[in-house]
């Protein structure tokens, strides 16, 4: 066995062992909770925390135990972040009530410098409306008036920037 | 973070699992391919000119070429279907095969003493036959591949599915050499690229919408 700590509880796991399966869920679940944190809008994080462990125990038998756990672990977590990345931008974007919707508390919105670092290699235009449509809960139309741009416009920039998004972060996996 | 609950769920739904094996799912592939090829034989499809297309160069540029293809196509799937492998450099190489099989191709057509006009060569009429023939004989490693994939965890589906379309298109021109009394380059070049095309098109569409976890 190669595969750490994680990857012995996982090899025990796959032979159908539940406590070091229990275990091993708790601890990944943590794990899980701090990769999202930096990448995704904290409204997004406990969601995508429970898919991927749901992912994880899907394709355990994909799991090889002579191999390190993290970059398999760390695989799927990125694949489930793309995948949340194109749920965001096949998502409707409707108009949050008013008192959601808090210009100027970005930071707090997106707690990710991960998510901002990402956002700021798009066109400022994409990454404005992604910003305000899709993080700070502004609609459309309120995006358009703030942003100068049309309402179609800001459509096409959030449909463009969160493809965009999904295809730097599968080209970083592919460089790595 | 996770709630207790949502663990335990997971944790009441563990059962043993067989592990993912490549060396498995390659067997299950050359079954497969096995009981396809033969059934060719059997249903009397092969071609009745065997004897002297083998001493046909084009004929064997059109087996050697789709039969690596297939091959590399087949290895770069099967590896893709592991979360942690990129089956973007697998589909370069794979299309530097093909350009490369193209090439050559050309070069054994160049040497060869042309007979008639390009309308005559290329034989639409035939040719849309061998296309529909070689896209059914893909579909069995279509779905092969499909459910490997499946039960894969592929990270780049999109990429796996146009890896798995090329090896299943080459798998289904390469049996179809069997029976294709047609060696002529100019004819395989276009005719084999349509249906391959199709093919690939085909799982490139289809198997990211099947086989998305």
């Amino acid at each position: 066995m190669s595969g750490g700590p994680w990857g012995s509880l996982m090899a025990a796991a796959q032979a159908g062992d539940a406590a070091a399966y229990h275990r091993l869920l708790a601890e990944l679940g943590f794990w899980l909770h701090r990769y999202y944190a930096r990448r995704l809008p904290r409204a997004m994080i406990d969601d995508a925390v429970q898919d991927t462990l749901l992912a994880i125990h899907q394709k355990r038998h994909t799991y090889d135990p002579q191999r390190p756990f993290e970059p398999w672990l760390a695989a799927i977590a990125r694949y489930k972040w793309i995948d949340r990345l194109r749920t965001l931008r096949a998502a409707a974007t409707e108009a949050l009530t008013d008192d959601i919707a808090q210009p100027g508390h970005e930071e707090a919105v997106t707690s990710a410098w991960s998510l901002d670092r990402l956002l700021g290699e798009l066109k400022p235009a994409q990454s404005d409306a992604i910003r305000m449509v899709k993080l700070q809960g502004f609609s459309i139309e309120e995006a358009a008036a703030r942003t100068g741009q049309s309402v179609s416009l800001v459509k096409v920039n959030i449909h463009r920037g969160l493809g965009r998004l999904a295809a730097i972060v599968r080209k970083r996996a592919d460089a790595e | 973070m996770p709630s207790d609950p949502f663990i335990e769920r997971l944790v009441a739904d563990l059962r043993p699992v067989r592990r993912r094996s490549l060396g498995r799912d390659a067997l299950i592939l050359a079954a497969l391919f096995g009981v396809e090829a033969t059934l060719v034989v059997l249903l009397g499809l092969l071609r009745p000119d065997m004897a002297m297309a083998v001493a046909v160069p084009s004929f064997w540029w059109k087996a050697a070429s789709l039969g690596v293809i297939a091959v590399i196509g087949v290895t770069v799937a099967l590896v893709s279907f592991d979360p942690v492998a990129s089956p973007r450099r697998g589909l370069r190489a794979l299309l530097a095969v093909i350009a490369a099989s193209l090439i050559v191709g050309q070069l054994i057509d160049a040497c060869d003493v042309g007979c008639g006009s390009v309308a005559a060569r290329l034989d639409w009429h035939s040719g849309l036959h061998c296309v529909a023939k070689m896209v059914a004989l893909s579909v069995p490693a279509i779905f092969g591949l499909g459910v490997l994939m499946r039960r894969g965890a592929p990270t780049d589906p999109a990429g796996s599915a146009l890896a798995v379309g090329i090896a299943a298109a080459a798998w289904g021109a390469f049996v179809f050499v069997l029976a294709c009394p047609f060696d002529d380059p100019l004819y395989v070049a276009v005719w084999y690229t349509v249906g391959c095309g199709l093919a690939t098109a085909c799982a490139r569409l289809v198997l990211p919408l099947l086989a998305r976890w």
